[in-house]
């Protein structure tokens, strides 16, 4: 399989493939959330069923008893953390204003300097003009907050479809394959179940491969601000780490509120918001060119040119959105279309699902005559 | 009460028609009913007419191939009506393109039903699934892999001391 050459016409049917499925996956952005998050929960979770299989458990007993299992983690966190999240909740409106005025401030700070060292700066005003766009966008705030608020009220039932998606992608998953490949006809039927194959592990390899990179994000942002002396650095970390999740849009989210802690938390030391600026670019450079290859970029053997092109176009297709799922989508599109390309042109093949009709019909018209 | 639960969810399983079906198939008879019930979770039943071919020769092999009922034959192509120079022919309980199963290697011959014939097929990757999460099943099924290969070596090997004594 690892031989096949795919030919231009099948490379542009699966970029276009792609992006169609993009544009479609976007108009059922509330399925496709829950289905992506319910895909990492089946794969975070499915070693934990394999194993209560093994000790004789059937499937359908594991799937329950593993999804109750998670379940009650959850519950159980959720238990433990809600108290504090709860007193905190009081004041987060306070907490998020005092963080947005120490970006504000920082930002204020930052090019009044500039305008001290540079007088073209200097005579643009440039303090004071960016001053006063910020103004007329916090007034202006509760317009963009609103949509945000009102989408997110939307999407949390379609959430709470994450675990009951994910309990029947482990009892009924093989099932359902098995399902799918009884409709192929017995000449294509290896290559499909390679096929099926190779698909799993392009879906297994992106998301575990996924979470592996939000644990090296987490632990590297987490030791550097850990390091700078942020308070609760590991949280930060692991908010930044999923932000990541989100090609280039995620790392700025990342970066700005690093930016705004660091210039928060640290009013008299404003070379800290500096550090962290370092830091967080540090660990990006670190993701793109040690982490990623060795978890991502590995597991679906794509070219970089091609991946980075995408990520583009996935965004100019399908927005924030597009960003996120382009590459699991382009991956499993491209052993599908490489796949069939390769089935479609095998004459063998072909001459003998045509050579297996006629004796079906054959066997169907017996005694007919 | 607890224990007996807790006996109850991992009780050993009966041992139904399908998996006694499957147990008298010889790459499986030194499996357990719960070892068989989870093997028979990862198989593919596939029903194939009189003269209808299974592989190709010089095909990619994917799968092992485990004859349920019917018969097939082994040959190199265009052999077909010469019934003594076939490879093999196998009936139920038997089974074929076991190296496939180890490696990924192209088929040595074409398989053939000579009736209808159903057949289960486990593939390759879910073998290596199998050596993964449920080392001992896999194990078992290897060692009767290399048990059956050892056969055939033995039974060339008289073959070809028969042919050389003749000669002689």
């Amino acid at each position: 399989m690892g031989q096949r050459q795919a030919g231009p016409l099948v490379w542009v049917g699966i970029v276009a493939t792609t992006c169609l499925l993009l544009a479609a996956l976007q108009k059922l952005l509330w399925l496709t959330v829950p289905f992506l998050l319910a895909l990492i929960l089946y794969y975070m979770l499915q070693p934990a069923m394999q194993a209560l299989i093994y000790r004789g458990m059937r499937r359908e007993t594991a799937a329950g008893a593993t999804m109750a299992g998670f379940i009650a983690l959850i519950l159980l966190a959720g238990v433990l953390i809600l108290p504090e999240f709860g007193a905190r909740l009081l004041d987060w409106q306070t907490t998020l204003l005092r963080y947005l005025q120490g970006g504000v401030d920082l930002l204020d700070r930052s090019l009044r300097s500039l305008e001290t060292s540079w007088s073209v700066f200097a005579n643009a005003q440039l303090a004071d003009t960016a001053a006063a766009r910020l103004a007329q966008f916090t007034n202006s705030l509760t317009s963009y907050l609103e949509p945000l608020v009102v989408g997110a009220a939307t999407w949390a039932p379609a959430l709470l479809l994450t675990p009951f998606l994910a309990y029947f992608f482990l009892r009924d998953g093989r099932n359902f394959l098995s399902f799918l490949a009884r409709a192929v006809p017995n000449a294509f039927f290896e290559r499909t179940l390679d096929l099926m194959a190779q698909v799993d592990h392009t879906a297994r390899a992106y998301f575990q491969g996924l979470l592996w990179l939000t644990v090296l994000d987490t632990i590297t942002l987490g030791l550097g601000l850990w390091w700078l002396g942020f308070q609760g650095a590991w949280l930060l970390g692991l908010i930044c780490a999923i932000l990541a999740w989100l090609p280039y849009i995620g790392s700025v989210l990342g970066g700005l509120l690093v930016v705004l802690v660091a210039a928060t938390d640290f009013p008299q030391v404003p070379q800290m918001a500096w550090w962290a600026v370092g830091l967080f670019v540090m660990a990006r450079m670190l993701d793109d060119f040690v982490y990623m290859p060795l978890t991502i970029g590995k597991s679906l053997s794509m070219h970089p040119l091609l991946t980075v092109v995408m990520i583009f176009v996935g965004g100019a297709v399908a927005g924030v959105a597009g960003l996120m799922l382009v590459l699991p989508v382009l991956g499993v599109v491209m052993v599908i279309g490489q796949t069939l390309g390769y089935l479609l042109t095998d004459a063998r093949l072909m001459a003998r699902h045509r050579h297996a009709r006629n004796l079906g019909r054959q066997a169907a018209e017996a005694d007919l005559f | 009460m607890n224990r007996s639960f807790l006996g109850k969810v991992f009780a050993p399983r009966k041992l139904t028609p399908q998996l006694a079906n499957l147990a008298k198939i010889s790459l499986f008879n030194q499996l357990s009913a719960t070892e068989l019930g989870i093997v028979d979770g990862l198989l593919h039943h596939r029903d194939y007419l009189a003269d209808e071919v299974v592989f190709d020769e010089g095909e990619e092999g994917q799968a092992i191939y485990l004859i349920e009922s019917g018969q097939i034959v082994l040959m190199h192509p265009g052999q077909k009506e010469n019934e003594s120079e076939r490879i093999a022919t196998l009936g139920p309980g038997s089974f074929f393109g076991d190296m496939a199963l180890i490696d990924n290697v192209h088929r040595t011959a074409q398989a053939r039903a000579t009736q209808g014939s159903r057949l289960a097929v486990f593939f390759r990757e879910d073998f290596l699934g199998l050596m993964d999460t449920h080392a001992r099943i896999a194990s078992k099924i290897a060692l009767q892999i290399a048990r059956e290969m050892g056969r055939r070596l033995r039974q060339q090997q008289s073959a070809e001391s028969h042919t050389w004594h003749q000669h002689q």
